[in-house]
């Protein structure tokens, strides 16, 4: 009972305080909003045309590119409008078709289309596809004139020709296969990635932060006055440690139901993921835990814990996904245990596993945070009692 | 009478400084018992290991026949502690606080709600109820740190200098206060540097320094042992000093001068032969136009007794 009276008025005064409200319930959610809008899925890829010639071969590139399904198409006007747009980064792209391509090419004169792109992945992906669609257009084309030159039959009785012969043509079909599995499924939400690694960077967060309450509680003598009254010294670290445990477990589990109702999350197995938030919510607690106890000032306290939370974080794959990191980067990433709750995690939600699946993880959770909470336990007892 | 509390040779050492040397005393019930000495004397020393906050190296407390350790909880629940500085939550409120510290006391439910309306009610601070403690004034944070104290109806409160920091007002409040408790069968210890507060409160009074008593007793009892006396001033004229012979054969006077105007007597207790002193004037034909009575105060014992005064 005392040690949840301890518990409980750690809770309050969090919940009292506005800043804390911001930072540990709105802050989270707006981040997570942020990045799946931002890097999550659903984004297309925008490609501007521009065409100063409206003769056939011209309509038909067009059309070509319109009946693309790799990207949406958006006309321009003039070709000034496009270069601006690729620019500003409206368009990813800009195919620009020139005038006169009809009479050109029946005159077997090479004819420039141009592209221009921004330089990321997907000006480069695009041009590969718009290469492909503009070579399709252009095969018969080609074919004519070299018909038309070796045989000395109009360009147009050619072409007409070897479109015949074009559309009749079986071309042999490549067969496409993956091997291994993707690093980020087409099943994956938006917000599922983003989710996932926010919640883990804010439970540590917030329980780190919690530090400078519990620092603040004995600068008070409140811990002191704590031991004057009938309640052990063990019932009065159980009671600190429920509190920043308590702290860490509600932020976690608004956030996992706030977005699962709001941007449809997929935390995979519901018993797997709460499990993997309550083993890494006492992580964080044993981790603000020690903080409070080994720090005697606050603000000391708070700057540590912001600085190691955001670097276990960046290192932990909560601000990088850690399947992007070089396989050495990614053994280190392990030393923390956020790598091991977003491994958790991503069994979960990627690859459709249980909480049997992912037990080593629990387990390795389970170890951190019986480690901090003993040296935690060990090191409050010492300040409580130390006069 | 009833030892509430019994202190034995408590010993106390940080490395080789030794803060508190084999300190013994013990309270009755309904005592108010002042431990009166200047800052760094070992007071607080002291009373973190009364109050169980604090092991000590040597020597034993008991609290109502319960020893005190860091560990026993059952001492401890006869313990008001009001430690000196305010060890309550800023950000929460006066009932927040006093609701919180019951329950660590035991209390739950009706009785916690009942008991949290009734100290209210003797700190004053019932208004204030829901407000945040951290918008109180320094006096009401005392009152507030006091009350906390008093939750569970402790068979001994500690008061570690609660006046410190306070305004008058307030802590001519906090001192009717503990006289009112004190009043009720309250065992009070009381520590302070003020001694004023200790010549109003206290029954019996410690004199600390250097972590040891020095000496122990009622304010008259100390003055006696340290040989300070009474002196009554009694301005007039006549013949004045020709009421010196009768005046010297009163009980406890010790000495007497006289002036034309005024005449000086040097007694045990003044305040006792205050009339007979006063018929012998005025029978020995002088007459009186004032008197002023000065008393040692434990200002002059602490000075006698340690050659130093009791400071800020």
């Amino acid at each position: 009972m005392k040690p949840f009276s301890i518990a409980w008025s750690n809770v309050r005064r969090m919940l009292r305080e506005r800043s804390n409200i911001f930072f540990v319930f709105i802050f989270p959610i707006a981040l997570i909003l942020l990045i799946g809008v931002q890097f999550g899925g659903g984004v297309d890829p925008i490609v501007g045309t521009f065409s100063a010639d409206d003769g056939d071969l011209s309509q038909e590139i067009h059309a070509a590119i319109e009946a693309g399904e790799s990207f949406d198409v958006i006309v321009y006007e003039t070709e000034e409008a496009l270069v601006d747009a690729v620019e500003l980064g409206s368009v990813q792209a800009g195919v620009f078709l020139p005038a006169g391509m009809d009479a050109a090419t029946a005159e077997g004169t090479p004819v420039e289309i141009g592209y221009v792109a921004r330089p990321d992945g997907f000006g480069a992906q695009m041009q590969a596809i718009v290469n492909s669609i503009v070579a399709e257009v252009m095969m018969p084309v080609g074919a004519a004139q070299y018909a038309a030159a070796e045989t000395g039959q109009p360009f147009t009785t050619a072409l007409a020709a070897s479109q015949s012969i074009a559309d009749s043509l079986q071309v042999s079909p490549v067969d496409v296969s993956y091997l291994g599995e993707a690093l980020f499924p087409a099943s994956l939400g938006q917000f599922d990635l983003g989710a996932a690694s926010q919640l883990i960077l804010f439970v540590f967060l917030t329980a780190m932060a919690g530090s400078a309450a519990l620092i603040l509680t004995r600068q008070l003598g409140i811990s002191a006055r704590m031991l004057s009254t009938p309640t052990s010294v063990g019932q009065i670290v159980v009671g600190e440690s429920l509190g920043r445990f308590g702290v860490a477990l509600v932020q976690g589990v608004y956030i996992m139901v706030l977005t699962l109702i709001i941007f449809s999350v997929n935390w995979g197995d519901p018993i797997g993921a709460i499990m993997l938030l309550i083993f890494f919510s006492a992580v964080g607690a044993g981790a603000g835990m020690l903080m409070g106890s080994v720090f005697s000032n606050d603000q000391q306290a708070s700057g540590m814990g912001v600085m190691l939370s955001l670097g276990l974080a960046a290192l932990g794959g909560c601000m990088l996904p850690i399947e992007l990191f070089p396989p050495t980067m990614r053994t280190v990433a392990h030393v923390t245990p956020h790598a091991w709750a977003l491994d958790g995690f991503a069994e979960l939600v990627r690859r459709g596993g249980t909480v049997v699946d992912i037990l080593p993880e629990l387990g390795v959770l389970a170890a951190y945070a019986a480690a901090l909470f003993a040296l935690a336990s060990w090191r409050l007892r010492v300040a409580i009692t130390r006069p | 009478m009833t030892d509430i509390l019994t202190v034995n040779g408590l010993v106390k050492s940080f490395d080789d400084f030794v803060a508190v040397n084999g300190v013994s005393f013990s309270i009755d019930e309904g005592e108010t018992f002042g431990l009166l000495g200047p800052n760094g004397a070992g007071k607080t020393t002291s009373i973190s290991m009364i109050s169980g906050l604090l092991e000590s190296d040597g020597g034993e407390v008991h609290v109502a026949g319960d020893r005190v350790a860091t560990s026993s909880t059952k001492a401890k629940a006869h313990i008001g502690l009001v430690p000196q500085d305010l060890a309550i939550y800023p950000d929460l409120t006066a009932s927040e606080n006093l609701s919180f510290f019951g329950r660590l006391y035991g209390m739950t439910g009706d009785d916690l709600s009942k008991r949290v309306d009734q100290v209210l009610e003797v700190v004053g601070l019932s208004e204030r109820r829901d407000d945040l403690s951290k918008e109180f004034s320094g006096g009401m944070k005392r009152r507030l740190n006091i009350g906390v104290g008093l939750l569970h109806k402790p068979r001994l409160l500690i008061l570690d200098e609660p006046t410190v920091g306070v305004d008058p007002q307030s802590r001519n409040a906090i001192l009717e206060s503990v006289e009112q408790l004190s009043g009720e069968g309250m065992a009070v210890l009381y520590t302070t540097h003020y001694m004023e507060e200790a010549e109003r409160l206290c029954d019996r009074v410690a004199i600390i320094d250097e972590g040891q008593i020095q000496a122990e007793g009622t304010r008259r009892e100390l003055v006696s042992m340290v040989g300070e006396k009474d002196k009554v001033t009694i301005a007039g004229g006549g013949a004045l000093s020709s009421s010196i012979p009768a005046i010297e054969g009163l009980a406890g006077v010790t000495g007497v001068s006289a002036t034309e105007q005024q005449l000086d007597v040097l007694a045990e207790d003044a305040s006792s032969i205050l009339p007979q002193l006063l018929a012998a004037v005025t029978d020995a034909g002088g007459s009186i136009s004032g008197v002023e009575v000065f008393e040692p105060n434990l200002e002059a014992v602490f000075l006698h007794l340690t050659g130093k005064a009791l400071r800020d």
